[in-house]
């Protein structure tokens, strides 16, 4: 998932700094407008500790392996916070783990932040159709816990996918005339199968995660 | 008559290709040629089999110089021009995961090398970099506190 340096073109590795850059923009800005912007670093702190530790968890799925990238968990219970968190976990992996490139942060960051971003979109659905009233909210207008898991896992799968997909058509559309294109191509398709059992892994981490803080601190998400 | 076709006859023998065959002058000339081998994996040690290699040559890193696949093992050789010293950048890829790695070759030359660093090092800065992460996660808390 991460890709490293000396893979993309030079054009890409701007382009992904460029929209790298306006996302942590946005990201800040909507931080900012939170009546304590303060409130959600310790969160975003520890969860940023996951995400760079989640590299190294490699799950063994024929013929190759995958590592967790947890995108869409810390979309979802991060919000806002959850592109600079992934943003300083990249940077770390990059630095110290050659996982990804200083020349990739920007690309790897839109890569994996973005889709975080849209499972926290995603996720936030549930709050509209759990409201009071509505037949998918309990009396106090919370969600159902149903809800919560299947959107739970809903975003972490998506979040996941999403960036999958980004990934292959970045490394599709740039594979270079030298080498062998279809060896390369078929290797990034088997590859990219292999990360439809992590969606699967992911998606019920990120369920589980939810409906136990929905359980324990509710605030945390948001509710 | 019959000796002055002689002589110009012995010359061309001489000189000729062939003429190697009756000198008793020997003489041998050496290149010491230079295999570089390197080995490709992944994090968790597993090969890079079947991972597209790309050598640069150091005057010219835009257009690769060797292009090759490893084998089973991860592994590829290859024997880099040696009147061309430098530093050589040995890129390795498969599905848009791989390295690089540069090899100087010339003076500054070293037996073995590699890209990256031992594990106990990999480590610790992953134990300090979560430890930094805690520490700023505790330093919030106890202010809102």
């Amino acid at each position: 998932m991460h890709i490293p340096d000396g893979i993309l073109p030079a054009a890409v590795c701007f382009g992904g700094y460029a929209t790298t850059g306006a996302i942590t923009w946005y990201s800040l800005r909507k931080i900012n407008q939170k009546d304590d912007p303060r409130e959600g670093i310790p969160k975003a702190s520890l969860l940023t500790a996951a995400f760079f530790v989640a590299s190294w968890i490699h799950i063994p799925i024929p013929p190759s392996s995958v590592h967790l990238v947890l995108n869409g968990l810390l979309g979802v219970v991060l919000g806002y916070y959850a592109f600079p968190a992934i943003l300083i976990g990249l940077f770390f992996q990059a630095v110290m783990f050659q996982h990804g490139g200083l020349t990739t942060l920007g690309v790897n960051a839109t890569m994996m932040g973005m889709p975080a971003l849209l499972a926290y979109y995603l996720f936030r659905l549930r709050t509209v159709l759990g409201r009071k009233g509505n037949r998918l909210g309990d009396r106090k207008g919370r969600p159902y816990q149903a809800l919560t898991g299947a959107f739970g896992f809903l975003a972490g799968a998506g979040g996941l996918g999403i960036a999958a997909l980004i990934a292959v058509a970045l490394l599709i559309t740039t594979i270079p005339t030298y080498l062998d294109v279809e060896a390369e191509r078929a290797s990034i398709y088997a590859l990219t199968l292999a990360h439809v059992p992590l969606m699967v892994i992911e998606g019920t981490f990120t369920a589980l995660v939810v409906l136990f803080l929905q359980r324990v601190s509710p605030e945390l998400l948001g509710d | 008559m019959k000796w002055k076709l002689v002589v110009p006859l012995v010359l061309l023998l001489t000189l000729s290709p062939t003429g190697a065959a009756f000198a008793h002058g020997a003489r041998i000339e050496y290149t010491i040629s230079m295999d570089v081998q390197i080995r490709a994996t992944y994090d968790t040690g597993e090969p890079l089999a079947g991972g597209q290699v790309t050598v640069y040559a150091p005057d010219d890193l835009s257009t690769p110089w060797l292009t090759g696949v490893c084998d089973e093992e991860g592994r590829f050789t290859f024997t880099p021009d040696a009147s061309r010293p430098g530093t050589w950048d040995v890129q390795v890829r498969q599905s848009g995961h791989g390295d690089i790695v540069h090899i100087p070759i010339g003076e500054d030359m070293a037996m073995t090398g590699g890209a990256g660093y031992t594990p106990l090092q990999i480590v610790l800065m992953g134990v300090c970099v979560v430890w930094g992460l805690v520490g700023s996660a505790l330093f919030f808390w106890r202010g809102r506190g």
